[in-house]
């Protein structure tokens, strides 16, 4: 009841600031996507939590927004949130606008929806070996978006299946089209997924978590393949993900996440290099650096990540928080803008505590 | 650090699994997980085991607590030749190697409370004489980790990721093991936790004289805690060296082109950085590793010499050890591409 009543007002703070956040450019909007006010919430048998609460940003085109959080904070629920691929029940998305291209991805129909994803709007997962079917040869699950949503002929999807792994780099694609996924590395895997995602060339793709499960030298090999597939397609990304590293080269802008709440959204340049947050400052503090010098001792955030079901009153981070002030454990900031391009959701000043 | 001799020190060790199928589950091939690795780790020292998936590592200290028996090669912790120890010899010096494990969420049994997970190494090697005493070593371990000894009656599911790492390493340090083996012990950790959970191993390295064997993925983590690193590529060791001094001079092309993949987390340090696009492909299959070189296929340095003879692998300064035929000492000249200290 509590985390309820605190996450509205939260809502409706969140969706007052972001109004100001409009795009003011004429004929071709800059933005592709606008999420407004976004709730989804879990019902479970004592009540429900609120996974997402109050969360408003935009995706310009071409560019790469990555948001990043910790387990609990929201970001693959606000991912699958905008395609509506939240189960339900136990889940259920109860409020906010998700303006896609001029249309409200929350008010169209089941069918209205599916002409979207995977056509317009192509979301490649985490595991490649749970997203892939075992029992379909890898042809004809890269081609299943183009027999749903193009008009080609086999012969022509044959040839744009070709091209795609092409594309996405698998050696011999005549032989490999014909492969299960059992017979695919992981890497080749995710390829695999990356080419199905591209198949109908989506104005956006959502990656969530896409080299998590693979190792850094194949994790670069991918992520390189991902940027330059978005530039020469000109689509826009949201990359999800918890490694800043990847964060810091790959995303033009970021939008950390705490508790089902943006905190803090900025350039990547100012999120990494002048953090006002203390949440995301904590975060750049507790990773060690490749570079670091013998000895140096590493600053946890303390504490444990936020039980959604049991948020304190106030900020949802003050108790991991070494600024907080008495104003932090009763009131929640709202995300306020700082310059054109940064925004946080704190009381504290981090300047003043420099 | 000074000791002469080592905690552990491992020769020549190989791990084959046979594979079986067929009809009559006829023998099919060998997989080589871990094939000729010798190291050594000394008394109060963290040897980073470093590689992607498949290069061996995590086999490598299954097989040094001797939960897989070694196909070939020894084992000898403090002096003592462990690596045909059976029965009550080897649950005796199981007390003194202990593992901490990567998933904190299946390496806790459910069912039971954190004291008896905790306290059940005591039982086990017979450490402590009544209820009373081990109930008293148990709160003791919880409130060194850095848990509330009152949680002591709670059951696993009531702890979060980063608790349940440090009830993991509570029951590793119930025996008081001289080596504890930490098998990618903060990989599935929140960003926020980890570092935690390195501090705390850092911590009670400092307070209780531990010696870590530190098997990760993550270069950064193994920079941060290890004194010394051992990369590993195919069931073998390709590079071994001071922490600083593999960090800063790379040797072996594997190791190059392993630091040069990581995203370091700096946008302006990431806009000026290549990727070495050398580095194609993945991992080749350890049923059917490539002759020579493990690494040639996927080396943009790779001759003939790669292709046909195994590289062994030399010492060119003091501690730091490559398996390169560019370092060969041999060669009527250098073949490495930048340059090198050749051994005197």
């Amino acid at each position: 009841m509590n985390t309820d009543a605190s996450g509205q007002g939260a809502a409706s703070v969140a969706g007052h600031v972001a109004d100001a956040d409009q795009p003011v450019t004429g004929e071709a909007p800059r933005t592709l996507l606008q999420v407004r006010n976004l709730r989804t919430i879990f019902r479970h048998d004592h009540g429900s939590l609120t996974a997402v609460d109050g969360v408003s940003f935009d995706v310009r085109r071409g560019e790469t927004l990555a948001i990043v959080g910790e387990s609990g904070s929201g970001k693959s629920i606000t991912a699958m949130s905008l395609l509506r691929l939240i189960p339900s029940p136990p889940g259920e998305i109860v409020d906010g606008e998700v303006e896609f291209d001029g249309r409200d991805l929350l008010e169209l129909s089941d069918e209205e929806i599916r002409q979207i994803r995977g056509n317009e709007i192509a979301m490649i997962f985490q595991e490649p070996m749970t997203s892939l079917n075992p029992v379909l040869n890898i042809a004809r699950q890269i081609g299943e978006p183009m027999e749903i949503h193009s008009r080609r002929d086999r012969d022509s999807i044959w040839k744009r299946c070709v091209d795609l792994l092409r594309q996405v780099r698998i050696p011999d694609p005549e032989r490999r089209l014909k492969a299960y996924p059992h017979q695919f590395s992981g890497g080749m895997r995710q390829r695999a997924m990356i080419a199905m995602g591209l198949a109908c060339e989506p104005k956006l793709i959502i990656a969530d978590e896409p080299t998590t499960a693979l190792d850094v030298t194949v994790q670069a090999q991918i992520l390189e393949l991902l940027k330059d597939l978005t530039r020469d397609h000109h689509s826009s990304m949201i990359l999800i993900t918890h490694d800043l590293g990847v964060v810091a080269r790959y995303a033009d802008r970021i939008n950390v996440m705490y508790a089902g709440r943006i905190v803090e959204r900025g350039t990547s340049d100012e999120i990494f290099n002048h953090p006002r947050h203390p949440y995301t400052l904590g975060l750049m503090e507790s990773v060690p650096r490749l570079n670091d010098s013998d000895g140096t001792r590493l600053r946890p955030i303390p504490g444990q990540p936020p039980d959604l079901s049991n948020l304190p009153r106030g900020c949802p981070f003050h108790p991991r928080c070494r600024f907080a002030m008495d104003k932090c454990r009763e009131a929640e900031p709202p995300l306020e803008q700082l310059s054109e391009e940064h925004w946080k959701a704190c009381w504290v000043d981090l300047d003043d505590k420099h | 650090m000074t000791n002469t001799e080592p905690l552990l020190e491992v020769d020549n060790l190989q791990v084959h699994f046979k594979l079986h199928g067929g009809l009559l589950g006829r023998h099919q091939a060998t997989v080589r997980a871990v094939d000729g690795v010798s190291f050594r780790v000394d008394q109060g020292e963290t040897l980073g085991v470093v590689g992607e998936s498949g290069c061996g590592k995590s086999t490598t200290g299954l097989a040094v607590l001797r939960m897989i028996d070694p196909s070939a090669g020894s084992i000898r912790l403090n002096g003592d030749d462990i690596t045909l120890y059976k029965g009550r010899q080897l649950r005796r010096i199981r007390r003194r190697l202990q593992m901490v494990y990567q998933d904190p969420f299946g390496a806790l049994d459910p069912r039971m409370r954190v004291l008896d997970i905790v306290g059940e190494p005591l039982l086990v090697h017979k450490l402590t004489s009544d209820r009373h005493a081990y109930r008293k070593r148990v709160l003791e371990l919880l409130d060194l980790v850095g848990l509330n000894p009152k949680m002591a009656e709670r059951y696993p599911h009531e702890f979060s990721g980063g608790q349940r790492q440090r009830i993991g390493i509570a029951r590793a340090l119930a025996a008081e093991p001289e080596l504890i083996i930490c098998d990618e012990p903060v990989s599935a950790l929140d960003v926020s936790i980890q570092a935690q959970i390195i501090n705390l191993l850092e911590d009670l390295q400092s307070e209780l004289g531990l010696t870590y064997l530190f098997i990760a993925h993550d270069l950064a983590v193994v920079r941060h805690i290890c004194d010394r690193i051992m990369v590993m590529y195919l069931g073998q060791v390709v590079e071994t060296a001071s922490r600083d001094t593999l960090y800063d001079q790379p040797m072996h092309p594997y190791t190059q082109a392993l630091l040069s993949a990581i995203p370091v987390p700096d946008p302006r340090a990431e806009t000026a950085r290549e990727v070495d696009p050398s580095l194609q492909g993945e991992v080749p299959s350890p049923v059917n590793p490539p002759s020579g070189c493990p690494f040639h296929p996927r080396c943009r340095h790779a001759h003939d010499a790669c292709r046909e003879t195994k590289p062994p692998l030399r010492e060119l300064q003091s501690g730091h050890a490559v398996a390169c035929h560019l370092y060969d000492p041999a060669a009527s000249e250098v073949n490495a591409p930048w340059p090198v200290a050749r051994p005197a």
